[in-house]
């Protein structure tokens, strides 16, 4: 780490001393009587959720009272950065005019968030005040939090916010703090200069010490998800998963307490494709955002169970000022599992529908809209009754038929009629306990799983807006149809008539017939594929 | 079983005045005809005093009634019919309504002397012709109650026999969904107005009332818009139920269950009541076994229940009593392989979880559920939350 001490800060290279820019703008809109000396400009990046802004610090040294003022719509956080920046500096020996210094965030109809915004305005600052050239600056783009100390901090977001910068520019020289620089760097092809501190920044800025050089990016590394081979018996719930994984399809496991249905759901992510490159950076800015920093660049499938007492804001995303990413986002291009989702409130889970089918949520506040992708396989899991033991041939249930009823007519509703599978569990029995572990292991499993995926990507027409293969959940109705023979659908809609049910089952049944044929290595959907499919739909409608 | 000791509170008029609630007020929030209300009351007078004496009380004398009948005229839903003038329709529901004495109130009721002045039927009117069967029992059944229920159920509907029942969830709906498809055809007596839905998931488009109607089946009730299903007027519809079999079965209630009240009534009209035995230890088998003590007929089959429909039918049709059960196509060929059929069979009239049954089919879990599914399709086996059986008795159980 290279500390250089105050006093070498002041002797500047005469060549980086910044000249007053002529005809350059008021920076200081919220003042108009001040008058510009120098104006410098250093990039920054304002974050919306996942999508980033160019955005540019201006700053100017202006008559009054010796204060740094930041206007552009900044939010507290931006505004109470100036007193700390105006220390951080001092304490970092730089001198500050006796004036006031007026930074704007340009453009100002945007809004500015976080701590992350500390770093450029230091910088124009500085520029401002003639300690760093202006040409030091050009193309760099700054993000970073500064401690009383001068010492620079990373801020959440650092994932998306070099995203942001590459695509604006992708000569962009991106300065952050160095605990993030490695974060940054998994944007391929950016430039990243990890710094300690103010001080640091301009010494490598000014090119008074060695550049550091972009760091390594991380290896992409693959979560431990544990083995389908330990699940003894649950030949349905297996056989569900891998349709399940398939196809892409959302999975309704109903059984009681203690047979397994969080077992198996932990271990669905072990069989799904892993994260395409630009996958795992999706999933690994969300994670920037919510924990701070992204830790790995991680191929597994995200795998996020939800308590069901979380809140609606906790599940699909909120909070105040710019909404943040609920647990549904974090679950983006893997596993969201909702145990016991029938006690989860209605209100909550209809919230759920609309993300599920689009793909992504977007959130509404009064100041802003955020849309978050929230591209996830669902694996809702439920009790068969209130007591759990509905069904079971080992245990009596202890419930009143009208409170069966109730809980049983909570599954049907938007959101659950999203779901293409349904599976009953039972606990496994002794013998089965006690037996050879014969279970497949999640290789052998997610082999399959992949051949499936693939032959379903080469016969879906790839969706425009998602520039990714499609799965067949997500495939509309008549696609599908169009691939089944006219015998095959006129058998399902017998089936389906003649069982009582709703037309809408119908398209649910044939497209996991279609995910089944092609588990199946065969392009025609069968008559054995349509009655297997129709046999994983529950009656929800809590009849007999 | 002793008149005496038949269950409480089956009298009609002392149940009804237990309602808190002004009906007026409820067909003036509903919009119903109230010249058809005051023909109700005014009929009820004449031919049940004692349901009558409720409606008086409601409106204390003709004047009240008159002024309470110019207020509600101005939105009126129910219509009189094209045609003969007989025939009303609530034209919300498609409901007909029949009031005493039209054609539409079915004979049974009449003939026993408990029709309602006001009959309220969705579906055919014919639905109450030709014989008929009640079965009757808890809402909280057990796999073994709803097995059976469903084996008497569909094959006295496959013999041509009617299956009627209250459309609750457990035993009921167990016979009426047996019943759904078949000659014999099913009939639902509700226990509140045609537009309350109860039970819920019943009553939702595409739940068993809307299946039964589908099916050509009825569905009756003998309360106005908006009777919520109160436990008394659950067990005034009760005695519709019974009058409208020619024999009543109770398979499986506990020691207060409904079905008690529904076999008392049968009692009391003259209607043969038969139990099918239970579990000796379970709770639910007490309304059974308390039945069969006081005399009821055991009944272990259909043909038990067929032979009693039989004979007290009185239309004589000849029913073809023995049903599926000596039918060698009917049963050994449930379609599903061996394995899976014996499982079937050994469990019968007990269900098996499919979990289960794809548990034991070894390798490939799919061939089990397509056979499954294409048994249920053929009809052979049913599948629920409680999981697979067999429709019809096997032969070899
Ligand atoms: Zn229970």
């Amino acid at each position: 780490m290279v500390m250089t001490d105050g006093r070498t800060g002041r002797r500047l290279d005469p060549d980086r001393v910044a000249s007053p820019a002529p005809g350059a703008d008021d920076g200081g809109e919220g003042d108009p009587s001040a008058s510009p000396d120098v104006l410098a400009r250093v990039g920054a990046i304002a974050l919306t959720g996942l999508d980033g802004a160019a955005v540019g610090a201006e700053a100017a040294v202006g008559g009054g009272l010796p204060q740094i003022k930041i206007v552009g719509l900044p939010d507290a956080t931006v505004r109470e950065a100036a007193d700390r920046i105006r220390l951080a500096c001092q304490r970092s020996g730089f001198d500050l005019p006796d004036t006031k210094v007026v930074v704007n965030l340009a453009p100002a109809g945007l809004r500015k968030e976080g701590s992350g915004f500390d770093l450029p305005v230091a910088l124009a600052v500085l520029v401002a005040s003639r300690q760093l050239a202006p040409a030091a600056v050009r193309g760099v783009v700054a993000r970073g939090e500064l401690g009383l100390d001068g010492r620079l901090r990373g801020t959440p977001g650092t994932l998306p916010a070099a995203t942001a910068a590459q695509r604006h520019d992708p000569d962009t020289v991106f300065v952050v703090a160095e605990e993030v620089a490695d974060e940054a760097a998994l944007v391929t092809g950016l430039e990243v200069v990890g710094v300690s501190s103010v001080r640091h920044a301009v010494e490598v800025l000014a090119g008074r010490v060695p550049r550091p050089p972009t760091p390594r990016p991380p290896d992409p590394v693959r979560r431990v998800v544990p083995d389908l081979a330990d699940v003894r018996g649950q030949s349905l719930a297996r056989r569900g998963l891998e349709i399940a994984a398939a196809g892409g399809h959302h999975v309704l496991m109903m059984g009681p307490p203690g047979c397994g249905k969080s077992m198996l759901a932990r271990r669905l992510p072990g069989i799904l494709p892993e994260l395409t490159p630009a996958e795992a950076l999706e999933v690994a800015a969300i994670a920037s955002i919510v924990g701070g920093r992204a830790d790995d660049l991680s191929v597994t499938p995200p795998f996020r169970d939800p308590h069901h007492a979380t809140s609606t804001a906790g599940l699909i995303g909120g909070g105040t000022g710019v909404a943040r990413p609920g647990e549904l986002s974090r679950a983006h291009c893997g596993v969201l599992f909702l145990d016991e989702v029938l006690e989860t409130p209605r209100s909550t889970l209809d919230a759920l529908r609309e993300p599920l089918e689009q793909g992504r949520i977007v959130l509404v506040r009064s100041r802003s809209r955020v849309t978050y992708p929230a591209r996830v396989q669902l694996v809702a899991a439920a009790n068969p009754c209130p007591c759990g033991h509905a069904g079971s041939t080992t245990r009596p249930c202890r419930c009143r038929p009208d409170q069966v009823q109730r809980y049983r007519s909570r599954l049907s509703g938007p959101l659950l009629d999203r779901i293409d599978l349904h599976l009953e569990l039972q606990p496994v029995t002794e013998d089965v306990l006690v037996g050879p572990s014969d279970g497949e292991p999640t290789a052998t499993v997610a082999a399959r799983v992949a051949a499936a995926r693939h032959r379903a990507a080469e016969r879906w027409p790839s969706d425009p807006a998602a520039a990714e293969a499609r799965l067949t959940r997500d495939v509309p109705a008549r696609v599908v149809r169009a691939t089944v023979s006219r015998v095959t659908q006129a058998r399902l809609a017998r089936a389906v008539e003649s069982l009582g049910w709703s037309a809408r089952t119908f398209d649910r049944c044939l497209r996991v017939a279609r995910t089944i044929a092609d588990l199946d290595e065969v392009d025609r959907v069968v008559d054995e594929h349509v009655d297997e499919a129709v046999a994983y739909r529950l009656d929800t409608e809590g009849r007999a | 079983m002793s008149r005496g000791s038949g269950p409480p509170g089956r009298g009609d008029g002392e149940d009804h005045a237990t309602n808190d609630r002004d009906p007026w007020e409820a067909v003036a929030a509903l919009g119903t005809d109230p010249a058809m209300l005051a023909a109700v009351v005014r009929r009820a007078a004449v031919d049940r005093p004692g349901l009558a004496a409720h409606w008086r009380r409601l409106v204390a004398d003709e004047v009240a009634m008159a002024v309470a009948v110019r207020e509600l005229a101005a939105a009126p839903v129910l219509e009189v019919g094209p045609g003969d003038g007989q025939a009303r329709t609530w034209r919300r529901e498609g409901v007909v309504v029949a009031l005493a004495g039209d054609p539409g109130m079915p004979d049974r009721l009449v003939r026993h002397g408990v029709a309602p002045p006001w009959l309220a039927l969705r579906g055919p009117i014919e639905a109450s012709v030709g014989p008929a069967v009640a079965i009757v029992g808890a809402r909280r059944a057990t796999g073994y109650g709803t097995g059976v229920a469903a084996w008497l159920a569909e094959e006295a509907a496959q013999a041509g026999v009617r299956v009627v029942s209250g459309g609750a969830v457990g035993i009921d709906a167990a016979a009426h969904t047996a019943a759904l498809g078949r000659a014999g055809g099913t009939t639902v007596v509700l226990g509140c107005g045609h537009d309350v839905a109860y039970p819920r998931p019943h009553a939702r488009e595409g739940g068993l009332f809307a299946r039964v109607l589908d099916a050509g089946g009825a569905v009756l009730s003998e309360g106005l818009p908006g009777d919520p299903p109160r436990a008394h007027r659950v067990r005034a519809r009760n005695r519709l139920v019974a009058a409208l079999a020619d024999a009543i079965v109770v398979v499986e209630g506990g020691a207060r269950s409904g079905s008690l009240v529904t076999a008392g009534w049968g009692a009391d009209l003259g209607i043969p009541v038969l139990a099918v035995p239970g579990d000796v230890r379970a709770p639910g088998s007490a309304a059974s076994h308390q039945l069969l003590r006081e005399g009821a007929a055991v009944c272990t089959g259909p043909p038990d229940l067929l032979a009693v429909v039989l004979e007290a039918a009185q239309d004589g049709r000849d029913l073809d009593h023995r049903g599926g059960v000596d039918d060698p196509a009917g049963l050994g060929t449930s379609g599903l392989p061996g394995w899976l059929h014996d499982r079937l069979v050994a469990a019968w009239p007990r269900p098996v979880p499919v979990a289960r049954l794809v548990e034991e089919g070894g390798s490939g879990s799919g061939p089990v559920l397509a056979a499954l599914t294409r048994a249920q399709v053929a009809g052979t086996v049913t599948r629920d939350v409680d999981g697979v059986r067999l429709c019809r008795r096997p032969p070899d159980a």
